[in-house]
């Protein structure tokens, strides 16, 4: 079952489309990867799903239903701007947030308390927002979103600003409320936590969807047609060559992309006759963060769907 | 609906608990109550207790140092009158005769008593009572202190006393002089809106009305600016997106106005008990100690309550739609120029309206719904406006408020979650019809 559907979403600001003919649907219990770049539409879409806009054209669906004040209790949102009243405490805020949504204040209070325990805020309750590091408010903001227990989260950019610990710890709490059957939604521009955490991913790019499918089935969609080559020497044997359509320089490696129907064979022998030393050669499926680029830049032919016009 | 209450709760608690609400509340009535009864106070201590005044007679009258000394000793001050010595100062006079023969000049009696005298700290007075006081001359007062309250019914006294020996000395009968030199009061009498008369003083009108002007202009004015605050932190902060993923944008607008407003109407509200009560108790305390307080009628209270809410939801809608379109406080000074001068207006033309509270102009200037709460509320405690002027002033604000309701809530709405450049007036009336 899909917990949300978009479909054939547009919406418009005046004269400007922020969101054209999009569709794409969230399945339950899995961890949805909405991408694209600035300006794409992303936090438009998001605002749909979470009933602050309403679409002009198309249906957007929520556990089956078209989006009302109903569903909103049912969703959590972390937008990526976000913030917190400065002059009100930790504890207070929360609760506030909680009952917005629903909450009872004596459940309200118990859910905040396991909360602050879990990510370890607990000696923060009655302090305020000033008293807060940028990634201990992070991670307040975090717990307001998922307070009430939402079957549906929104996390637009949820590690940013966070230290690798922190990362560490929200990354874990997310793929826990993944296991217990709860949908996700998260949008970023970190593509290896993508590839870490997403099942499904859309990538949209000036309000049209661009790609979108199962993370592995994407990947293989585009085969493997990259290199990853660690060698030491010369490199001109990759300046000019009709083998290589697009060249990612790593300090300890390279990550080349193919062009279609090249052989990853004549690329070693060139490396060789070059007078290369190879340390490791191997072909790939491309990154998603290549993917993402190749996509947005338009330089991508690889995409079986309909290309951007 | 509930929403809105849980937006109004935080908004209500967040400002109430704060310690710039408790001060507020309770020192600003402190601070006008001061500058009611203060001087009054002061003068009642200052002039009050003793005051030492030699008499240099050169007149050759005794019986005109009688009088003086009788009417001052005994039954001086008349603490009913409308004038100064309302604030009731018990000054003792203690009067002391000291013939001067005429040939003398009495002035030489003053500066050998303060150059050489033992008693130099003592405020010694001298009352100069010259051979020509019961003919053309004047009595001359002369005294280190001059801007006491009680000067005026030592002035009175003495000249009355003087009056007194003139029309003895011209043969009148002593009795009859009594009754003629009965002072008379011009009593003031105010006429209210059923025609009835009720004694008052210009005075005290005056420093009612402006004192309800002034509180009902700060506090609309500060609860309003409270409002756009709220508004820009939310926006600033982010907050909003937040809490519009749960409640639709116009309750969030409603439930901050009314919870402010609700902040307003509490400390409003403890300024008016109050103010009631201290009318009521407080008044007999105040009167026994000698000082006196305006006594402030009921109903006015009430109308100031009223014209506050009426007030602070117009302003107060117009400056959460501000603080909508503003992304920052340095954006919002100029934004919010339009809606503050409109409550400054009032307060640079309410002379107009004080001077002439019936003229064609006043009445029409009370019924402009921004200037209503100011300048219907000046009226009111000036002249008794007829009910229907009243409840006319009222309908229009209430009908102006839904209106601005209507705009702001559109404004808003859009204005929250638009970021950067300040929108132009053509823009705004753009968001007015999204949908």
């Amino acid at each position: 079952m899909n917990v949300v559907d978009l479909k054939n979403v547009t919406k418009r600001f005046d004269q400007f489309v922020a969101v054209r003919d999009l569709s794409f649907e969230v399945r339950e219990g899995t961890i949805f990867g909405l991408l694209g770049p600035n300006g794409a539409g992303k936090t438009t879409s998001i605002r749909m799903i979470v009933n602050i806009f309403a679409p002009d054209e198309g249906d957007v669906l929520v556990m089956g239903k078209h989006v009302s004040p109903e569903l909103q209790p049912h969703i959590g949102y972390l937008p990526e701007e976000r913030g917190l009243y400065k002059k009100m405490k930790i504890g207070d805020q929360l609760v506030f947030f909680a009952n917005l949504k629903g909450v009872e204040s004596t459940e309200a209070h118990r859910r905040v308390d396991e909360w602050l325990k879990l990510l370890e805020l607990s000696d923060w309750k009655n302090k305020k927002p000033t008293d807060l590091s940028k990634g201990m408010q992070q991670k307040v903001q975090f717990i307001a979103s998922v307070i009430h227990d939402p079957d549906v989260m929104i996390l637009d950019e949820p590690f940013s600003g966070l230290d690798p610990v922190s990362v560490n710890l929200l990354k874990n709490v997310i793929l826990d409320l993944k296991q217990r059957g709860k949908s996700i939604i998260f949008s970023t521009h970190q593509m290896e936590q993508v590839e870490q955490m997403c099942d499904d991913i859309c990538l949209i790019n000036h309000g049209r969807q661009v790609l979108s499918g199962g993370l592995k089935e994407v990947k293989r969609r585009y085969g493997k047609n990259t290199v990853i080559i660690d060698y030491e020497g010369p490199d001109n044997f990759l300046g000019g060559s009709d083998l290589v359509k697009h060249h990612n320089r790593f300090p300890n490696y390279s990550e080349i992309l193919l062009n279609d129907g090249a052989d990853a064979q004549e690329l070693l022998k060139r490396a060789l006759a070059a007078g290369a030393r190879v340390n490791r050669f191997e072909l790939v499926e491309p990154s998603l963060n290549e993917i993402f680029i190749e996509s947005v830049t338009g330089k991508a032919s690889v995409n079986n769907r309909e290309n951007v016009a | 609906m509930k929403k809105v209450l849980i937006i109004i709760k935080r908004e209500y608690l967040v400002r109430v608990r704060t310690r710039a609400f408790l001060i507020g509340t309770i020192v600003s009535p402190l601070f006008l109550l001061g500058v009611i009864i203060l001087p009054g106070f002061l003068a009642g201590r200052g002039g009050g207790g003793q005051r030492q005044i030699t008499v240099l007679d050169q007149s050759g009258d005794p019986k005109l140092f009688d009088a003086i000394k009788d009417r001052l000793e005994t039954h001086v001050l008349r603490p009913d009158s409308n004038e100064e010595n309302d604030f009731g100062a018990a000054t003792q006079f203690v009067l002391t005769r000291q013939i001067v023969p005429t040939d003398q000049n009495p002035n030489d009696s003053i500066k050998r008593a303060s150059t050489g005298g033992a008693d130099q700290s003592s405020e010694k007075a001298y009352l100069i009572l010259g051979p020509d006081v019961l003919d053309d001359g004047a009595p001359e007062y002369h005294a280190k202190n001059l801007s006491d309250f009680s000067i005026r019914a030592l002035a009175e006294s003495v000249a009355a006393a003087i009056s007194e020996r003139k029309l003895m000395k011209a043969g009148f009968d002593a009795a009859k002089i009594g009754h003629y030199m009965k002072p008379v009061d011009l009593k003031m009498f105010k006429v209210g809106a059923g025609g009835e008369s009720k004694e008052g003083g210009m005075r005290q009108d005056f420093m009612i009305a402006f004192a309800l002007l002034f509180f009902l202009y700060i506090t609309v004015l500060i609860y309003g600016l409270f409002v756009m605050r709220g508004v820009i932190e939310e926006k600033q902060s982010r907050i909003v997106e937040v809490v519009i993923s749960s409640v639709k944008p116009t309750q969030m607008m409603f439930g901050k106005v009314i919870g402010i407003g609700l902040v307003g109407l509490t400390q409003v509200g403890i300024w008016a008990l109050s103010t009631a009560l201290l009318s009521f108790f407080g008044a007999a305390v105040f009167a026994s100690r000698g000082a006196r307080i305006p006594n402030i009628p009921m109903s006015l209270l009430v109308y100031f309550v009223l014209y506050f809410v009426l007030g602070f939801f117009l302003y107060a809608t117009l400056y959460a739609m501000v603080g909508s379109i503003v992304s920052s406080e340095e954006d919002a000074q100029q934004a919010q120029m339009p809606v503050t001068m409109l409550i400054v207006v009032p307060m640079m033309i309410f002379g107009l309206v004080m001077t002439n509270p019936d003229s064609t102009s006043s009445i029409v200037l009370s019924m402009v719904p921004f200037f209503a709460p100011t300048l219907m509320m000046l009226r009111i405690a000036v002249i008794n406006p007829p009910v229907w002027q009243v409840i006319l002033s009222m309908l229009i604000m209430v009908v102006t408020i839904l209106g601005c309701v209507w705009v702001a809530a559109k404004i808003y709405r859009v204005g929250i979650l638009m970021y950067g450049k300040r929108p132009s007036i053509a823009e705004l009336g753009k968001w007015l019809r999204y949908t």
